[in-house]
């Protein structure tokens, strides 16, 4: 067993999550200081963009530390989580880039826009470094509240102050249902340390063992909600389509990485032994896997909306992504990571082309994006890369993810699984190519060129492009840096 | 030298780029310069068959190239040639050559539609080419995304629905594949040779078991359907051909040509390079399979040829059907057989090639293909008093795609029913039905088209230009040559063929 340490000490461990908060601090202070002045949103952007990007240089430095638990082993700090982190650090600043020039946020709410998403980077933080209930409840709390006013930022429209209620109804009914099944598990294990419950599990009766099936499942309800699988998906859709673009971007990335982490490191915590309740779990997990693939393939086929066809899509993405969780070894977690990078560049490359056009027209039906490529080819010929891409063509990244994570059921196995996958992947294609489709078989409805597009964005949107190309060939140097082995610590 | 084949890969893709930088108004210097990059890269598998030891068997040691790409998984970039291979090799880099000059007449986005046919060579020959799995299997699908946009930019009216009813088809069954792939490579014992097609050759997988679905599955056969399917579907194979009638009517004639010519061919390489000697107790295990589903290819294609109104819809069942006698070949697992049905492939891409050639060269300018249209009257009539040289071309690939004797088709059906008939005598009389049905189709077409009145359409049509004979020349030089002296196909693939052959021959 480790030593626990101080708190001092353990604070020069999380000097990320501490720049993180004084960003948002921060942020607070700037816009009380500069009201009704016009320069301050230029600071504010500077203030907060390099922020993230110091919390980021943070991270890179932690990637290197040893593991360690630290405030009396409610947090754990290891390889695992820090990538994590940084796929959430880097998404997060994707996004308030997007919302900054987005129609959606509303000038005068450009602050405060700021503030909700450092602050869900700092909920997605403490999520994927929690190693008890406690600080798990807390990550998921701090991520869900400030997701709510988010949802409804665009507050003028109904759409949007509908989805912001959605999902506060949804989020607090499942946060008390896993309240409840953590309470059900405190009980009976007496414990909130996730280092110790596999250890007491062992020493359980039939009985208790009975009682504890469903305390996990209860569980399992609050984490399924944040990465949205089947059958706790129906939010999703919604309040996807309601939300301003820049900040649908960030709930398809931020919250569902930092769901899955914790996920996986409550899985490899507490089914460490092979017994009856591993197997129900992992039994649990299978099926929703292949709910959550199959349903989201099928219900993205007949969308309308872009951004609706995308929310089911990273619903199917998600299923893809549990069956490295349900394998429950480092391979799993490697491909889990790896997925995360090809996921969160390829999401946010499709939704910030999405956004362009949706500020333009005021809203992203299909038919918006046709003939794209005569009006923009750079553009299209980006969204066509990001499309294969979420398909799982290759020589791109999406399907390298796809391959790690097939690969590493395929090892356990698990043909039958591996086969649903694949031919989800056929399904999906097909509304990905659609899109593809209208973007370059279609003519324009009108030949109105301009797209009010900085250079900045446009050369964002083309370096993620051959982010996901270039990455997509030479997969090696990111795949020997998603390497968790050994690295996921149990606070024993 | 030693690194011809990564020439022969690269050209084509390097002249990608300078087909982008060229600007896209000059719409002849495009063409032009895809030319000179299709000629350069023609020119080089010449010199690869000039090079190659026909006496030695596998792979030429000497062309191999290998360096590892992604080290963790044992993937090696890794490039090789042999018998089999070559000739597929040979007839890419003389089809892309010809396909070129055919479209010269393309006049909507000119640019792209070079770089895509460009980028579809390089996927092309990184098939024929790979000696990894991962690596074939790479270009297996990148292949998909250039046939896509070609046949969804410049298809006819229906494009799009071929076109993705083309990917989504192929797509579905290389997924398959992917599964067989990793699920090899973990069997093997995920070493350095465990993507390596050849070390694992020779049937390693004869007597593993898996689970699937609660039941217990040998390991060889579970994998062999899945590259089944996926080599079923490129073939195709029926049931699996109905995304062919639509991809090749609505392509532009080029592709309709590198799909016929190039593409299917790429489905019976797979079974010989890999689904055979791999796994060779599945493919003896599903032997009589094979051979049923390609007489009902052989018979089912012709008899859809001729029922057809549409001259492209006719040439694309005979593919089929033609398709059908290769797969009897290499279901025969002797060694005329097998010899058969790699000459056939090469044969059938020539001839076919032709007949889609010259259906391109009548479409620009009749701009319909109805051979009866569907009101009942004539779309030709009179072709050969007005169109005498194209009616002897025509004749010449006719009678190559029909197997007349003296022409190269005739060459490999004789090995394939040499090699078939003492295996399967019941099929072997059944499939010359088809060979019945395939001159019935084609000399009815011929008698619809060019003999009786000249109807008043046809009238105003110019003979063949100089640029259409200097396409169609090679191939009738081609097609005739084999057809009189098919020795210089049939000896550089003659060790290869026997090797798999004596695999083959262990497990039956």
């Amino acid at each position: 067993m480790e030593l626990s340490l101080n708190y001092l000490y353990s604070i020069t461990f999380y000097i990320p999550e501490c720049i993180a908060v004084l960003v948002m601090a921060g942020i607070l202070f700037l816009e009380i200081a500069y009201k009704k002045h016009d320069s301050k949103r230029i600071l504010l952007k500077v203030f907060t963009i390099v922020g993230l990007i110091v919390t980021f240089g943070a991270l890179v430095f932690n990637l290197d530390l040893p593991s360690k638990n630290i405030f009396y082993d409610a947090i754990v700090i290891d390889r695992f989580s820090v990538l994590v982190k940084i796929i959430a650090v880097i998404a997060a600043l994707i996004s308030y880039w997007y919302g900054l020039s987005s129609r959606d946020i509303y000038d005068s709410l450009k602050s405060e826009f700021g503030i909700l998403i450092v602050g869900g980077l700092i909920g997605t933080m403490l999520l994927a470094s929690a190693n008890n209930m406690l600080t798990l409840y807390l990550g998921i709390e701090m991520l869900s509240i400030l997701s709510y006013p988010l949802a409804a930022m665009k507050r003028l429209d109904e759409k949007s102050v509908e989805a912001g209620l959605k999902y506060a109804l949804y989020g607090g009914l499942s946060a008390g249902i896993m309240l409840f099944g953590m309470s059900l598990i405190f009980g009976i294990l007496g414990t909130i340390q996730f280092g110790e419950i596999a250890g007491r599990i062992t020493t359980l009766d039939v009985t208790q063992k009975a009682i504890l099936v469903p305390a996990f499942l209860f569980f399992f309800v609050g984490l399924g909600y944040k990465i949205s699988c089947v059958p706790f998906h129906m939010w999703t859709p919604d309040v996807y389509e309601g939300s301003p673009i820049p900040v649908t971007a960030f709930f398809s990335v931020v919250p569902k990485i930092g769901g899955i982490a914790a996920l996986v490191r409550v899985t490899s915590a507490f089914f460490v032994n092979e017994n009856l309740i591993q197997y129900s779990w992992v039994a649990v997990l299978t099926l929703v896997a292949a709910l959550t693939m199959t349903v989201g393939n099928v219900s993205a086929l007949g969308q309308r909306s872009v951004k609706r066809m995308l929310a089911y899509s990273s619903i199917a993405q998600i299923g893809n992504i549990l069956l490295g969780v349900l394998v429950l070894d480092s391979i799993g977690q490697q491909a889990i990571i790896f997925y995360f990078f090809g996921y969160m560049i390829m999401t946010l490359l499709a939704f910030g082309i999405t956004a362009v056009l949706s500020d333009q027209y005021g809203n992203d039906y299909f038919d918006r994006f046709n003939g794209l490529i005569y009006r923009n080819p750079f553009m299209a010929i980006c969204l066509i890369i990001a499309m294969l891409s979420l398909a799982g063509m290759p020589p791109l990244i999406g399907f390298v993810a796809k391959f790690n994570i097939i690969a590493a059921i395929v090892k356990k196995g698990l043909f039958g699984l591996a086969i649903i996958a694949v031919l989800n992947s056929v399904i999906s294609l097909y509304y990905y190519m659609r899109l593809a489709r209208l973007v370059v078989f279609k003519m324009p409805d009108s030949t109105e060129k301009l797209f009010r597009l900085s250079i900045g964005r446009q050369a964002l949107f083309v370096s993620m492009a051959l982010f996901i190309l270039i990455v997509g060939i030479f997969w090696e140097d990111l795949y020997k840096f998603s390497d968790v082995t050994n690295q996921i610590k149990l606070a024993h | 030298m030693q690194h011809l084949l990564n020439w022969i890969l690269w050209t084509p893709a390097l002249g990608i780029i300078g087909t982008l930088l060229i600007p896209g108004k000059a719409h002849n210097t495009i063409r032009i310069w895809s030319l000179l990059v299709t000629a350069i890269t023609f020119a080089m598998t010449i010199l690869l068959y000039c090079q190659f030891d026909q006496a030695a068997p596998g792979m030429q040691e000497y062309f191999n190239i290998k360096f590892p790409w992604i080290e963790q998984f044992h993937i090696y970039y890794s490039l090789g040639v042999d018998g089999i291979s070559l000739p597929m090799v040979l007839l890419t880099g003389l089809l892309f050559f010809l396909c070129i000059l055919s479209s010269w007449t393309i006049e909507k986005s000119v640019k792209s539609y070079f770089a895509l046919f460009l980028m579809l060579e390089a996927s092309v020959f990184g098939v024929f080419l790979a000696l990894d799995f991962f690596l074939f299997y790479v270009f297996w699908e990148v292949m998909l995304i250039p046939m896509f946009f070609l046949i969804g930019i410049w298809g006819g009216e229906n494009r799009e629905y071929a076109a993705v009813k083309f990917f989504l088809y192929t797509f579905a069954g290389s997924v398959l594949m992917l599964v067989g792939l990793i699920a090899l490579y973990f069997q093997s014992g995920a070493n350095s040779e465990s993507f390596n097609i050849l070390a694992l050759q020779g049937g390693k997988f004869g007597d593993e078991v898996v689970t699937l679905f609660g039941t217990d599955w040998n390991f060889g056969i579970l994998v062999f359907i899945g590259m089944f399917i996926a080599f079923a579907i490129k073939v195709p194979i029926f049931p699996f051909h109905t995304w062919l009638p639509h991809a090749h009517v609505q392509a532009p004639t080029a592709v309709s040509v590198i799909l016929a010519g190039v593409l299917l061919k790429m489905g019976t390489y797979g079974f010989l390079r890999i689904a055979f000697p791999i796994l060779p107790e599945a493919a003896v295990y599903f032997r009589d399979w094979i051979a049923w589903l390609g007489l009902i290819n052989v018979i089912y294609g012709a008899l859809c040829a001729m029922a057809q109104s549409d001259m492209k819809k006719l040439i694309a069942y005979s593919s089929v059907s033609h398709m059908g006698f290769v797969m009897l070949g290499l279901a025969a697992m002797t060694t005329q057989g097998t010899n058969g049905a790699v000459l056939q492939m090469f044969n059938h891409g020539t001839s076919t090639s032709m007949m889609f050639l010259m259906v391109g060269v009548l479409y620009e300018r009749s701009h319909h293909r109805w051979i009866v249209r569907p009101d009942g009257t004539k779309g030709f009539g009179g072709l050969y008093t007005k169109l005498p040289i194209y009616s002897i071309v025509f004749i010449i690939s006719m009678f190559a795609s029909m197997g007349l004797p003296g022409l190269s088709g005739f060459i490999s059906e004789a090995l394939i029913f040499l090699g078939i008939y003492k295996e399967f005598t019941t099929i072997t009389v059944l499939a010359l039905i088809g060979l019945l049905v395939g001159a019935a189709y084609l000399l009815w077409m011929f008698k619809r088209m060019f003999f009786g009145e000249v109807i008043p359409s046809v009238a105003g049509y110019h003979d063949m230009n100089a640029r259409e004979i200097l396409y169609m020349a090679p191939l009738c030089i081609t097609v005739i040559l084999l057809g009189v002296y098919p020795a210089p196909i049939l000896n550089i693939m003659k060790e290869s063929v026997g090797s798999l052959v004596q695999l083959l021959a262990k497990f039956q």
